[in-house]
């Protein structure tokens, strides 16, 4: 089983982020999706919940999630690119190579796709001195982007090279996006490929989505869509995709479950996904990550 | 009606002019100090408040900047650029995502705009420096000492090495494009006696700036993105390099680099100092 390109997402798992990391590990993944709640909410401080992630051995799949940074101006443009720079930041200090941002939900963004480039060349720049790639990822309830075809409509207008799209399987399914519209992505340019099933046949409105999103996903494997999971995970495969695939699995059983069990399942889809993929060994990118570059000066 | 024509987007927007000075951090002024003036800088100005040097060969400004918490090794902690406004180039590259310097690196009683470049290193806007100099606020210059040293060799600035981490190369040429106008050489077309990575050309033409990857298969070493090392440019390589062994400078001489009407490489001293040599002369450039 080829479990070296898949890793679990702390937001599926209940408790301390020192049980979650020991769990993931136990179950043989070799590295994990990190969001910011896990290093600002730890009870020790920032500080150790990094030295927690540092000691356990798991290679950080990435940092989630910077919202709503494209698309606003004024003083609103100002504040998201400090909340940006303060995650920069954080996933540096983590050695997390990937930031997850996701499509602008906020009413007072802009649907001009000049505007969102622009922002998202910004993020890029920024992302520079740490070296962080980008994953702009669309939500199925964005405002203006709502489908991967339009964010990477997007990030291939902004075209920079740490800029890219997350690819979600959710999403995907959510929007009943058509498989063939992956094709127009360039594989060099998917950062991440994030991956998670649900119960039902359709979440039609946004609210639907947002519900469905958040409470009842469950692993690649489980759901009712696990042709159409096959299929993504083969196309951006045969694409050329060799980088991290992450389960993103929001799930309010799964969280009011032992670690051990939760993690389990979590294998047992992974093992589900390898026979789907290539065997070839690590992306690139990933082996690189073992020496981040050095902190900018602050 | 208001009609948005689309421009092409000026090929360098800051009015970039050349390296005004380049910085090195040290926690052992003296012992750089020597090293550069074998090398032919010679000590011009001391700062008025803080451990600062300057030290000038030619058209070429080299600060030596001790206060603060300076390596040991002397390492390049800044890039001093000539530009048309300093303020309008450190605003623009603020909006465009550079991140703004920290202001205790301001170390000029002069309000120098800086962004933070590759590494610890930062990259200043200098635009006083046709009818004042920026130096002669900051510094106190030595009545006996000449102002002007001729340069050894015809030495001017060639450019600036920096490390990158591997399949980083391409991130890099995003951040000198678009926020300082640099464009890529073409590949194949190298200076000196180094060659390999990209070569980037500044968009006065005046100097460049070359990006290296690891090597590959060599995943253990340690590589840290900084800025590594500078080429002096020279118009005739193997003169300037006797005028430099005459004054006791060691250049390297074994395996594939060898001093050559190319270049050459100075002899690494002080944990991992050394100059480049590169043939260029900048009268043919203009």
């Amino acid at each position: 089983m080829n479990l070296e390109r898949f890793g679990m997402d702390t937001i599926t798992l209940a408790g301390p982020l020192e049980a979650k990391l020991k769990a993931v590990r136990e179950a043989g993944f070799g590295q994990i999706m990190l969001q910011a709640r896990d290093i600002a909410g730890h009870p020790a401080g920032e500080a150790a919940a990094i030295a927690a992630v540092r000691a356990s051995g798991l290679r950080v799949t990435g940092f989630q999630v910077l919202r709503d940074f494209e698309g606003l101006s004024g003083h609103l443009h100002e504040y998201k690119v400090d909340i940006a720079k303060a995650m920069l930041e954080m996933c540096h200090a983590l050695g997390s190579r990937v930031l997850l941002a996701c499509s602008s939900v906020s009413s007072h963004s802009t649907d001009d796709p000049a505007a969102m480039t622009r922002d998202l060349q910004k993020l890029a720049m920024l992302a520079v001195p740490y070296g962080i790639r980008i994953a702009y990822e669309a939500l199925s309830w964005g405002r203006h982007v709502n489908e991967l075809p339009k964010a990477w409509e997007i990030v291939a207008e902004a075209d920079r090279a740490n800029l890219g799209v997350g690819v979600d399987s959710f999403h995907i399914l959510a929007a009943k996006t058509a498989p063939e519209e992956l094709e127009e992505i360039d594989p060099a340019r998917i950062v991440l490929v994030q991956l998670a099933d649900f119960m039902w046949q359709e979440a039609r409105s946004f609210e639907e989505r947002i519900e469905t999103a958040r409470h009842f996903r469950v692993f690649p494997g489980e759901g009712v869509h696990s042709a159409q999971v096959a299929d993504l995970v083969r196309r951006v495969d045969r694409m050329g995709y060799r980088g991290d695939y992450s389960l993103e699995v929001f799930n309010d059983d799964y969280v009011q479950m032992p670690l051990a069990v939760v993690a389990e399942r979590g294998r047992r889809s992974v093992q589900w996904l390898s026979a789907l993929t290539s065997r070839g060994g690590l992306p690139p990118r990933a082996r690189a990550t073992s020496s981040p570059p050095a902190s900018p000066r602050r | 009606m208001t009609i948005e024509e689309r421009l092409p987007e000026p090929s360098n927007p800051l009015g970039i002019d050349g390296i005004e000075f380049i910085e090195y951090a040290t926690s052992q002024p003296q012992a750089l100090g020597g090293v550069l003036q074998v090398m032919g800088f010679a000590p011009a100005a001391r700062h008025r408040s803080r451990e600062v040097m300057l030290y000038r060969q030619g058209g070429m400004n080299l600060v030596v900047n001790s206060s603060g918490q300076a390596p040991a090794s002397p390492a390049i902690s800044a890039i001093a650029l000539r530009v048309r406004d300093a303020g309008f180039a450190h605003r623009r590259s603020l909006e465009l995502g550079a991140w703004d310097m920290p202001t205790r690196a301001a170390e000029m009683e002069l309000n120098i705009p800086g962004i933070r470049g590759a590494g610890d290193s930062l990259i200043y806007f200098v635009d006083r420096y046709r009818d004042f100099e920026i130096y002669d606020v900051d510094f106190i210059f030595d009545e006996n000492t000449n102002r002007k040293p001729v340069a050894i060799a015809g030495l001017h600035w060639f450019g600036v090495v920096q490390a990158v981490q591997a399949e980083r190369s391409a991130d890099w040429i995003d951040f000198y494009r678009h926020l300082l106008g640099f464009s890529v050489l073409p590949e194949g077309q190298y200076f000196g006696v180094l060659p390999k990575g990209t070569l980037l050309e500044s968009p006065c033409h005046r100097f460049y700036l070359q990006l290296i990857e690891p090597p590959s298969g060599a995943e253990d070493l340690h590589w840290d993105e900084g800025l590594l090392r500078v080429g002096l440019g020279a118009p005739d390589a193997p003169a300037a390099v006797r005028a430099l062994q005459q004054r006791g400078v060691v250049f390297v001489d074994h395996g594939a680099v060898q001093p050559s009407h190319k270049g050459a490489l100075t002899q690494a001293s002080l944990g991992g100092l050394c100059f480049e040599l590169v043939v260029s002369d900048p009268g043919r450039k203009a």
